[in-house]
């Protein structure tokens, strides 16, 4: 088990992705790359106001149980972090959707 | 990112530039293992005693999270977290480029991942009481809840890659928009030039993105690189916690 686990985790390290080639980016000609801009920063914009919202009632919770139970703060801290970490993860999605219409462009 | 990115100034020709800085990291992550490990002491001194309690913290939080028994996954947890907080500490450097700010070396972990705690789970309880994960607490329940389950499985692999590409790939942008806007402050100042305003401008431009820069930004990236490996080594355990624990766990309350 250990030994399979210590090779699985060289793979890992020895050849990351070279079977997945990077595709150049290549200018958009016609009307959809303009939206595709303005589409990017407000998808971006949105993300991140409405991320914003859910981390802050999530912190907000935590600080409150942390005041009330010093004791449990670092496990309480632990499943906060984890727990912005999911929600995060959702304006990640939004990021990389942001940045494959800006950058890939699939439709020109 | 080549459109708005500069390369790193050491490429190999050939070689894409995340296989060439894995391998540096792996040399960092080598020697660092080696220093620490040539002279084994009862007492530990310099580097040994450094990574001693580098791996005392991943082993307290395995204890935390999955129990005694989970310190046999030590070396797949802590070789990904190492190698992931490398990753993104030298794409902090200038002049390098980041590994783990390329979709490709994300996903590459973030599938050995998927595996690796599938394995473990058919491992720890056979494969029958493994597939019981799947059906929910209720048999009655099952043809909803394992279309379900499928879909959180398969999005694992998905947002752990996506997460730590996306936080990295965004701070990078997000560095090379200043490093930009720091080019157009030096285009006013140009446009400007000879005259009393383009200085001021200029220089008052230029001071506030150098110390926004320093102070802010520089700071709040080595924050997240930290903050990343951390939450993708802490979802692994969570992973493994949850696939070795038994089924009837889940179905215990009701």
């Amino acid at each position: 088990m250990r030994r399979s686990l210590f090779l699985a985790g060289a793979a890992v390290l020895a050849f990351p992705g070279l079977a997945l080639a990077q595709q150049a980016a290549t200018p958009a000609s016609g009307w959809v790359g303009p939206f595709g801009v303005l589409v990017a920063g407000f998808a971006m914009a949105f993300a991140a106001g409405l991320c914003a919202l859910g981390q802050g009632r999530a912190i907000a919770a935590a600080v409150e149980a942390m005041a009330r139970q010093p004791g449990a703060a670092a496990r309480i801290q632990t499943a906060m972090i984890i727990g912005l970490a999911l929600i995060e993860s959702l304006a990640i999605y939004v990021l990389v959707v942001a940045m494959i219409l800006l950058f890939v462009q699939p439709i020109r | 990112m080549e459109a708005i990115e500069h390369p790193p100034i050491f490429t190999l020709p050939g070689i894409p530039d995340h296989v060439t800085y894995t391998w540096l990291v792996m040399i960092v992550l080598t020697v660092a293992a080696f220093a620490a490990s040539r002279n084994v002491a009862l007492v530990p001194r310099g580097v040994q005693n450094f990574m001693e309690v580098v791996l005392e913290q991943f082993l307290g939080m395995i204890d935390d999270v999955i129990g005694h028994e989970g310190r046999r996954f030590l070396p797949l947890i802590a070789t990904l977290g190492l190698f992931i907080l490398v990753g993104n500490l030298i794409s902090l450097v200038p002049g390098l480029a980041g590994p783990t700010a390329n979709l490709n070396t994300t996903a590459a972990c973030a599938l050995v991942v998927f595996f690796a705690y599938h394995v473990i789970g058919i491992r720890a309880q056979g494969f029958g009481n493994y597939l019981k994960h799947f059906m929910g607490p209720v048999p009655a329940l099952a043809p909803l809840m394992i279309p379900i389950e499928l879909i959180s499985h398969l999005a694992r692999p998905l947002s752990l890659s996506l997460r730590l590409f996306g936080n990295m790939t965004g701070g990078h942008i997000l560095l090379a928009i200043i490093f930009f806007l720091m080019g157009l402050d030096g285009l006013i100042g140009w446009a400007l030039s000879g005259s009393a305003p383009g200085a001021i401008v200029g220089g008052i431009g230029a001071l506030v993105m150098i110390v926004f820069t320093v102070g802010f930004l520089f700071p709040l990236k080595i924050l997240v690189s930290f903050l990343q490996a951390f939450i993708f080594v802490m979802l692994t355990m969570l992973y493994i916690a949850g696939a070795i624990e038994h089924a009837e766990h889940h179905s215990g309350h009701h």
